[in-house]
Order: C-alpha cells, then sequence, then structure tokens
C-alpha cells in the first residue's frame, strides 16, 4: 500500500487544544494519495481539510497515527529534515498567494531552487520555463504589489511546481480571485497535471475544482465521508 | 536572489524605522567617540604633563630610589647611559637629573621643597614644564654656577626676588648636611600651587659637586618617548640594555602611580558609562530587530513551508542585522565627523566651570577640553558598536528561526 502512494495517512488523529477544550480536527483518518492523483478534499468549515493539508505538508504533527510522504515518516524527522523535504518534494499554493513581498516574479518563482541550491543558469532556465507556462514571462520583475491576484496566484503555481516537487498541496487556491482567473488557474493547473504528471491536492470550497478533481474527498468532523474517483 | 540582498531589500520595507535605528547607531558612534577621545586626548595631555614635570616617561633610577628617595642613592655613569639611551628607537630625549629634598632660606624664612639639578645644556623648554613657565628672569646659563630658579609661591613665602640670594641646605652622599649659597635668576609659575611652592631648579655640577658625586653621576635618568602607549615597551629595552642590580628602569605608572591611579578610575568611569549607553542602545536595537520579526512571522512562516530551513531563517535575520550595523556606522561618521573636528580643532572651554589651575596628581589639567583618537580606540569603537549590533540580532534571528510554520501560517 505505501509504496503505491506519494502521501498515506495511517489511522491518524489531530486534537488542538483551545484553551482548556480539546478540539478533534482529523479523527482517526486513513488515506493515500497516488502518483498523478488531481484530488480535492472538500467539506465544511471545520471539517478537517486544512489540518489534512497541514499534516501532510510537514506544517504539524499528528497526535496519533502516522503521516507518510514517499514512504518517509514525518514525525521521526528533525525540523530541518523537514524542511529540506519541504524544499524538495512538495509545493504549496497558498489561498492569500503569500509571495514574498521584497522578491520579484521571477525570485519568487526562483526563490525554492536558491535554496535548494541550483546553479544561477539552471535557474534561469528553470524559472523562464516556468514563468512562460503560466503565462507570466512579461512579468518576470514586478513585485506582489504590482500584480493582480490572479498574476500572483500564477506566480505562485510557478513557485510551486518549479522544483518538481512530489506533490502541490493548494489551499483554497480559488478562493480570492475572480471567476475567469479561478477557470484560468484551474486550466493551468489541470495541464501541469496531464501534461507532467504532477499530482496535485486541494483543499476547496469552490465547486468548480470539486467538478475538476478526479478524486473527491469529502470530509465530515475530520472523517472521511466519502471518496470518489471518477473518470 | 542571495540572503544578502533579501536582508538589504527587507530593510528599506520601512524606510522611517531603519532610518532612526540607524541614527540611533550613529548616535551611540559619536557619544563613545566624545568618550573615548577626550580620554584619549586628556589622558595624553596629563601622562605627557607629568612626564615633563621631572621623571619622564621612563625614569632610570638607583634600586629603591623610587620607594625611599635619597641622596645618598646614586646612578652611577648617569651621562654614558643617556648616550646610550638616546640612540634606541622611540626615545625622543633622555635628560640627566638630581632630585632631592631640602631646606631653602632667605633673610626672611626657611620652607622645605625639592630641588630638581639640571644641565641647560640637556633640558629645555619641550622637555621641563618649570622651564616652559618661566615668568621673570632666565634660566642658568651653565650647568655649573649659582643660579637658582624658584617658583613664584616660593619666592612669595621667602621674599625673593631676582638678584635676592637663597641658601639650600640638604644630605649629601655620606649623610652629611651641606649648605650651599644660590641667587635667583629666574622664577617659573606653573599654575600648581604644590610645584610652584616648593620646587626649584639649580646647576647640575654645582649640586653634585655640593654633594659629593662624580661628575657624571644623577639621581636619574628621565626619558622622554614619542608615544607613551610604549611607555612599558621602551622601558622593557631600556632595561634589557642598560640594567643592573644597582639599577631599576620603570615607567610613569610606577613613578607616578597617584597620576596612575586617577587616570585608571577615570578609565573605569568612562567604561562603565559607555558600557551603559551600549546597552541602552542595544536594547533599542533588540526591540526594533525583534518588532520587524514579529510582524513577518507570516511571511516566516511561508518561507519555512516552501522549505526554508531554521538556520537559513536565522542567517537572513542576522543579515538584516549586519546591514543595519553597517549603515548605522557609516550614518554615525557622517554625524561625528564635524563634531569630531570642532572638538578636535577648537574644543570646548571649561575654564569657567575648573578654573586654570585644576590639576589631577599634582599634573596640571588643561581646561580646553579637545579631542584625539588613537588608530587603536577607532577601531575599537567601530568593532564594538558592530559587535553590538549583531548581539543584538541574534535573539530576533533565533526567534524567528523557532516560529512554527503551521502557527503563523494559520491557513497553508
Amino acid at each position: 500500500m505505501e509504496h503505491q502512494s506519494i502521501v498515506h495517512l495511517e489511522d491518524t488523529t489531530k486534537i488542538y487544544q483551545q484553551g482548556k477544550v480539546e478540539v478533534c480536527a482529523v479523527d482517526r483518518l486513513s488515506l493515500s494519495i497516488k502518483k498523478g492523483d488531481f484530488a480535492s478534499l472538500c467539506g465544511p468549515s471545520g471539517s478537517g481539510k486544512t489540518t489534512v493539508l497541514n499534516l501532510i505538508g510537514g506544517l504539524d504533527i499528528p497526535t496519533s497515527g502516522r503521516v507518510l510522504l514517499e514512504n518517509q515518516d514525518l514525525a521521526i524527522l528533525t525540523r530541518s529534515q523537514i524542511s529540506a523535504i519541504r524544499r524538495d518534494r512538495l509545493g504549496f499554493v497558498f489561498q492569500a498567494y503569500n509571495l514574498i513581498p521584497v522578491l520579484t516574479a521571477y525570485e519568487n518563482a526562483e526563490f525554492v531552487l536558491r535554496l535548494q541550491g541550483v546553479s544561477e543558469r539552471e535557474c534561469r532556465d528553470r524559472v523562464m520555463a516556468v514563468l512562460k507556462e503560466v503565462g507570466l514571462e512579461d512579468l518576470e520583475n514586478r513585485r506582489p504589489d504590482e500584480m493582480s491576484g490572479g498574476q500572483q496566484q500564477r506566480v505562485a503555481i510557478a513557485r510551486a511546481i518549479v522544483s518538481r516537487p512530489a506533490i502541490v498541496l493548494a489551499d483554497e487556491p480559488t478562493a480570492n480571485v475572480d471567476s475567469a482567473t479561478a477557470e484560468s488557474l484551474l486550466d493551468l493547473m489541470q495541464r501541469l497535471n496531464q501534461d507532467y504528471g504532477g499530482t496535485f491536492l486541494f483543499s476547496t470550497h469552490d465547486h468548480r475544482v470539486m467538478e475538476r478533481a478526479r478524486r473527491l474527498i469529502c470530509l465530515k468532523d475530520g472523517r472521511i465521508e466519502t471518496d470518489e474517483v471518477r473518470r | 536572489m542571495t540572503l544578502g540582498k533579501m536582508a538589504w531589500r527587507n530593510l528599506w520595507r520601512r524606510k522611517r524605522r531603519t532610518f532612526i535605528t540607524a541614527f540611533s547607531i550613529g548616535f551611540g558612534v559619536m557619544l563613545t567617540v566624545t568618550f573615548t577621545g577626550t580620554g584619549d586626548y586628556g589622558y595624553t595631555k596629563m601622562i605627557n604633563a607629568g612626564a615633563i614635570m621631572g621623571l619622564g616617561h621612563v625614569t632610570i633610577e638607583p634600586r629603591g630610589y623610587n620607594q625611599t628617595p635619597a641622596l645618598d642613592k646614586r646612578l652611577l655613569k648617569a651621562e654614558q647611559i643617556r648616550e646610550q639611551i638616546l640612540t634606541m628607537p622611540g626615545v625622543s630625549d633622555a635628560i640627566v637629573r638630581i632630585m632631592g629634598q631640602a631646606m631653602f632660606a632667605s633673610a626672611r624664612k626657611t620652607v622645605g621643597g625639592m630641588f630638581m639639578a639640571i644641565d641647560p645644556a640637556q633640558d629645555s623648554a619641550e622637555q621641563n614644564l618649570l622651564l616652559r613657565s618661566l615668568v621673570h628672569g632666565h634660566l642658568f646659563s651653565s650647568a655649573e654656577g649659582r643660579g637658582v630658579v624658584v617658583g613664584t609661591k616660593m619666592a612669595e613665602k621667602l621674599n625673593l626676588r631676582i638678584g635676592k640670594k637663597l641658601v639650600y641646605t640638604t644630605t649629601d652622599i655620606y649623610g652629611e648636611i651641606v649648605s650651599e649659597i644660590a641667587r635667583v635668576v629666574g622664577i617659573f609659575e606653573t599654575g600648581v600651587d604644590e610645584v610652584d611652592g616648593a620646587m626649584v631648579l639649580l646647576p647640575i655640577s654645582s649640586v653634585r659637586a655640593t654633594l659629593h658625586y662624580g661628575v657624571q653621576d644623577a639621581t636619574l635618568v628621565a626619558v622622554i618617548i614619542n608615544d607613551h602607549r610604549r611607555a612599558k615597551s621602551v622601558r622593557d629595552q631600556i632595561s634589557a640594555a642598560v640594567g643592573n642590580p644597582q639599577r631599576e628602569v620603570l615607567t610613569w605608572k610606577q613613578t607616578q602611580t597617584e597620576l596612575a591611579g586617577i587616570i585608571t578610575m577615570d578609565k573605569s568611569g568612562n567604561y562603565i558609562m559607555q558600557l551603559l549607553i551600549g546597552l541602552l542602545i542595544a536594547a533599542g536595537l533588540l526591540n526594533t530587530l525583534l518588532m520587524s520579526v514579529l510582524e513577518r512571522k507570516r511571511e516566516f512562516g511561508v518561507m519555512m513551508a516552501v522549505g526554508m530551513s531554521p538556520a537559513t531563517l536565522f542567517r537572513l535575520v542576522l543579515v538584516e542585522s549586519f546591514w543595519l550595523a553597517l549603515i548605522g556606522l557609516i550614518v554615525g561618521i557622517i554625524i561625528t565627523t564635524p563634531w569630531y573636528a570642532y572638538l578636535y580643532y577648537v574644543g570646548l572651554d571649561f575654564s569657567g566651570a575648573i578654573g586654570e589651575g585644576y590639576n589631577a596628581g599634582g599634573v596640571l589639567v588643561d581646561p580646553l577640553f579637545k579631542i584625539r583618537l588613537y588608530k587603536e580606540s577607532i577601531i575599537a569603537i567601530l568593532a564594538g558598536v558592530f559587535s553590538l549590533t549583531l548581539l543584538s540580532g541574534i535573539y530576533p534571528a533565533w526567534r524567528a528561526g523557532r516560529i512554527p510554520p503551521v502557527e503563523s501560517l494559520k491557513v497553508i
């Protein structure tokens, strides 16, 4: 089972302490995401979507159970090892874009490659190729505050995919953009999934994302309510 | 994009705050330069003034003379020693002198005091404060004869004027009481009552004869050096060349312990003051840097989420401190330069507050406060301020690296 999936959650529970109250965000959840999946987590607020993404991204650790990323148990890794995994094997797309404000579009997209120690020349080739892919090759020198929301989210996608990660985790990627931009962003991610076999896992409320997802995992109270694979 | 470039851009996200912080560092540089510069200048003046009051920066004298000065302790072949020392590097002059206690009597009164027997051919106003302070008459023209130069206060006490007779009584090398008559040829006024009321200049050859000293003998050779900070190394050098069990070579710190004590105490106060200023500035810097880290928690969370390690984040914030330190130093140099130039060339006149005759450890203190920095002080100030700024950045940098990404992001 483990060797077929990129991500595997095994009987995973996450309990948060909110004051004196314990909140169970994820409840004995087991889930596998396979290579090439274009999957979406859906469900009402508080159903545990974000927590699942946090756990897969190594941003949080489970209270019990295991989270395996490419068969590696994240709970036993040090902070620097998890950083290295996030750098080399994961891509993140955030709802609020979360670009680094002092960097240009090019530099934001280049950021992860520089952390990986990729040479400047190779960075240039790869970043320009990915900026072209997301349709921003002419805006490479713009800073985030000089770009629209849709353009910023494209840069965020470029940053997420430029290092060819094992999986891209996208939290509400269309929440802050207009319909047309949302469609074009989804087109882009779908194309990246189909052309390059990139694995995408979304967390969303957006029906457009859910419609396009080839696998729809609905959560409720921290558990999987339905897990539907579409053709 | 290098960390340095990113840190530089981060610094200019809040220009006003960066400028205010840089100015506070710059102000720290200015205060430190002022304190250190007045110290460097003032101590040098005091030490050099002390040196030209008789004993020099380095003194060669008979062993034990420093603890219990007595005229039966002689430095044999002092003139020969002087010749040897004059050729040494760092030595600007060496003067053979006899210094001792005596009773001075006029027709009116008798007072106790000190005499300094000198050779006018060796001594000059440059190396001898008393000669520099002549207000009436002149110095005796040769090492022989019966001329004497007295201070104004002694002249007053003994009712002396130019041409008047003075009898001095002291003990010779055998411990016998000896007396000699002299005639006043000059009167000096240094402004230090203890000197003007007790010191007398006599011709060295006459005193040698009175004390039954040999023609080359004296009680000391006063060595004037180019840089008082090298006193210890010059002493060691002289000691190696002319030292023997009957002689000792001492620095001004050993011969003028009161002055050395005052300077050490003043320096300590100065250091404490500078440390307090440094701590105040460091607290301000720490606050600013910490604030800039805490307000970027989310951004740091994103950086860590996309793979920046805590160590790299630590380095990023530290590089920001580095840039801030550099800008602060540049601002410091810009605002300090005119202030330094003013104090260097014009100075602050405190004669109204402390008067003209203020002395410390028997050394006249110039009421005109000027400033001068030694090269090593400049390096110490720049390095100190720079290090302090970097140190202030360590805790914020550490905090940045410890921020859990999930908390700072809230949602990924």
